[in-house]
Order: C-alpha cells, then structure tokens, then sequence
C-alpha cells in the first residue's frame, strides 16, 4: 500500500498536499483499490466555495459511487479537467495524475486536524 | 453464520481476488486485472468465472417433470432431455419473481434446477420432498466469450460442443460433468458443473489452456450490457413477469403453475409498469433506486445502472410507468444531479461473433 511521507490524510481515505495556502487533494491508493475500476469523476466548479466536510466531488467505480468530502474549507481554484476522459487516472496514478481538485484555503487551522502518513497507515493497518 | 465459500476458494485468493460477499457467499468480486479488463476480455476472447454460488437443486424419478410444471411458469414441452430452458418461480399470492433459474434436463428423468444462490431455499420448498440440494458436492464454471469454445475444445472437445441451451453429461479425466450451453453475459459459451474434489484440476486446465479469470464485478456489467435481470434488483418482490418484459418465460398453454391466477389478473388488467432500458450520453451512470423524471413528473426507478465498458457510457434498467416506451427522453435524478437519458431497445450490447473451433 503506497502511503507517500509527504502527504496529509483524512480518515475518509483521501490525501491532501499543502502548498503555500493551496490544498491538492485526491483519493488514496487504498482507496482507488478498494473502489474498483474508476469510471465516472464530478468534479467541482472552479470558484465553489466549499465548506470543511462538504461533498466536493463524486467518485463512481464499476462498483459504487462515493462522495469526496472536503478536507478543509476554501475556494476551488483548480479542477483536474483530465478526468473527464480519463478516470482511471484515480486508479493508474492516485497521488499524482490522478488529483482532483485544488483548494484556496480558507482557514490553514484546519489542516492541523489532518492525519500525517504514519497516522494514516495506522488506520489502514487497523481497517 | 459465516459466508460459504466455493471448492476454488483458495484457488481464488491464490490469483489475488479481492473478495465479496455475495447471496450469503464469500466469491471473488476481481482479480488483479480488474472489472473492466475482464469485461472486455469476455467481450473479445474468453473468461472463466466461477459461479458456485448458484445452487444446484436435482429432482429425479417419473413424476419429477410434472412436479416442475406445475411448480415453474415456462413449458418443459418446448424442450426436452438434452436441453436448458430459462424459466421464473413465482410467489402463490401476487406472482412476484421469486427465483429466475435455469433447469438443465439432463436426462430423461433426472432434473438439475440452477438457482440463484439466495434463492436454493425457495426452490427446494416449491419442489417438495425428494428434492436434493447438491450444491456442495460440485463447482460450476462458466466460460465465455468468443473464443471460449475455441479454447475449451483441447481441453474438453466435448463439452466445446454442447450447444447453445444444450445440456450433456461430459467426461473429463474420468471426472463426470453435466455442461450446459447457457451463460450470463451475452456471449456464447458454456456451463460446467465439475465435481467438487476436481473442479480445482478444471480451473487450472481452463486458465493453462487462455481463458482469463473474471469476477462477479465483470459478470454484472455484462449481463447489463446484455440487459438480463438479475434478481433482487429487475426481479423480485412486487415485480412480476409480465412487468419484467418476460411474458415469453411463461406458458398459458400448459395448465396450472404457482401463481397463475394472480399473473393472469394482471394480463387480463394490464401491467402498470414495464422494465425498460435507459442510456445517458456520458459516462456518469445512472444508478440503483434512483427517480427517472418526465416534466418533472416521477414515472419509475432505475433496478439497474452502471458504466458500458463497450459503449463507453452509462446504461441502466428501469421500471417504468407504461406510458414511457421507447424513444422517450427522460431525466434521472442521480444524488441531485438530472442526468437527461433515453429510453432504448435492448439489449445494450449484442454478441460478439464466436471464433470458429477446432
């Protein structure tokens, strides 16, 4: 299971990088693998405001479909428009190609109640 | 009470899997290539899916074929020994679907009832005494695909050659086997049933001989694409043949079947709701229990919907008030979002055309 050192991580299995006041954010490879093959990608509106655990994106796999709740609250600043065609980045390439969204940050506070790596393999390891 | 798990169990996880528990059993839902890798392989070459979980309920002796008229809609006249027929059991009260299933006739007196894997209970109940449950003593595979008579032929000429709805009793490697020309998917291919202790020899035989490994994951996408009603979902409580667009899996001709009267009220009536299929232009599917619109109107619920790996955008099944026929655009409120649809002809996805054998 790839749990990269640099990244921050929520309980609901998705990944944040904090850059300057700017949060990317995707789902985990444990994710990806647990949903199955990724076929459908909403992604939000560039401009949305979006609250701390709010529904900022939907993710259908052959399986289900999940909500991605937001991290920390904030602007969306940019949106991963690759994904429109191509979903099965969140599978082929979770931590990277395969982003979903960039948010402005609004209240940097909140990042602190974010999970780091060794955090997050806990909850993995325990799940 | 722990999930029952098929005599490939291991064999499974050994391939890596990732498991699901299904109608009380524990099946693998993909392997390492996942659900749309398999998909496609079953649509251009050939897969092995291992359908254990269906039950196998035998009825033997001379009055087993009358017990099974009286108790399933469809006509054993139609066919014979030798031969597959798709048929429904329905409930006594209101003609809901209790079980669809397959009866493989396979010799004159002898009678293997494939339910769904949920439903054997059922099944056993309608046919009374003498009904036996087998479905531990064998494993069931199911290979499909355009080539999957192509490649099962070195491994067993004979079973390559049951036809389609035939059913034969095979030998492999001493091991006696019923095949039955039926499937799940779409395609062409075949049903083996292998005795427990060898269905783990068959299993690597099949895979040896090119045929990839597919989950139940690929076997629902297919049997959507291919617009067959999976029970619990297109069939079901409330849901009756006729509603389901099956009137053909049931025989007016033949005298008394459980639950006649009430499915006879209903044709006299009209059915208030048919099963239709619907596509959306983009790849968001609609999805289970999901309201389908008309000017804003609720007219139904989608049974069904996912992403058509071969068409390249959502597709799904649906009950629909009977006014909505085909060609009628509809809106799916999918979580908040309308998502425009249109109801078509099925199937979503025809066959491919089978590769020669030999």
């Amino acid at each position: 299971m790839n749990i990269p050192d640099d990244l921050r991580y929520t309980s609901d299995h998705e990944w944040v990088r904090v850059e300057g006041g700017r949060a990317t954010i995707g789902i985990t490879d444990y994710a990806q693998d647990a949903l199955g093959d990724v076929v459908f990608v909403q992604v939000p509106d560039v401009g949305a405001t979006v609250e701390l655990g709010a529904t900022v994106s939907e993710v259908e796999s052959t399986k289900s479909v999940s909500d991605i709740y937001a991290p920390v609250a904030g602007t969306v600043a940019e949106v991963n428009t690759d994904l429109a065609d191509s979903p099965e980045r969140l599978n082929e390439d979770p931590y990277g190609d395969g982003w979903i969204c960039v948010l402005e940050v609004g209240d940097a506070s909140q990042l602190e109640g974010l999970l780091d790596a060794e955090g997050y393999r806990a909850l993995v390891d325990g799940a | 009470m722990p999930a029952r798990t098929s005599p490939l169990d291991r064999a499974h996880r050994a391939l890596g899997a990732r498991m699901v528990a299904f109608g009380g059993w524990d099946m693998p839902l993909a392997y390492p290539a996942g659900t749309l890798a398999e998909h496609r392989a079953c649509r251009a070459g050939a897969v092995a899916f291992d359908v254990s979980h269906l039950g196998t309920v035998r009825l033997r002796g001379p009055g087993a074929r009358d017990r099974l008229q009286r108790a399933f809609t469809n006509d054993l006249d139609k066919i014979g020994p030798g031969r597959a027929q798709y048929t429904h059991l329905l409930d006594e009260a209101d003609a809901s679907v209790l079980d669809d299933l397959i009866v493989w006739w396979a010799e004159e007196d002898r009678f293997d009832v494939m339910p769904n894997a949920s439903n054997t209970g059922r099944v056993l109940d309608a046919l009374g005494p003498g009904a036996q449950d087998v479905t531990a003593e064998r494993a069931v595979l199911a290979l499909q695909g355009p080539h999957a008579r192509r490649r099962l032929h070195p491994i067993s000429a004979e079973a390559a050659a049951v036809g389609r709805f035939r059913v034969a009793v095979v030998k492999w490697r001493d091991a006696e086997c019923l095949v039955a020309g039926t499937g799940y998917t779409g395609e062409d291919g075949v049903e083996v049933a292998v005795p427990a202790d060898r269905a783990q020899e068959l299993w690597s035989a099949v895979l040896d001989g090119g045929f990839e490994p597919a989950g139940l994951g690929a076997r629902d996408t297919l049997r959507l694409e291919a617009a067959l009603p999976l029970h619990g979902h297109e069939l079901g409580p409330g849901i009756t043949p006729l509603q389901a667009g099956l009137g053909w899996v049931v025989s007016w001709s033949k005298g008394p079947f459980r639950g006649r009267e009430p499915l006879a009220a209903e044709r006299e009536r009209g059915v208030a709701r048919r099963l239709r299929a619907l596509a959306v232009p983009g790849r968001r599917p609609p999805r289970e229990g999901q309201a389908v619109l008309v000017d804003g109107e609720p007219v139904g619920t989608v049974t069904s919907g996912n992403f058509s790996p071969v068409l390249g955008h959502g597709i799904a099944l649906a009950l629909l008030v009977t006014e909505v026929g085909e060609g009628t655009e509809v809106i799916v409120d999918a979580r908040g979002t309308e998502l425009a649809a249109r109801v078509v002809p099925t199937p979503f996805v025809g066959a491919s055309e089978p590769a020669a054998v030999g």
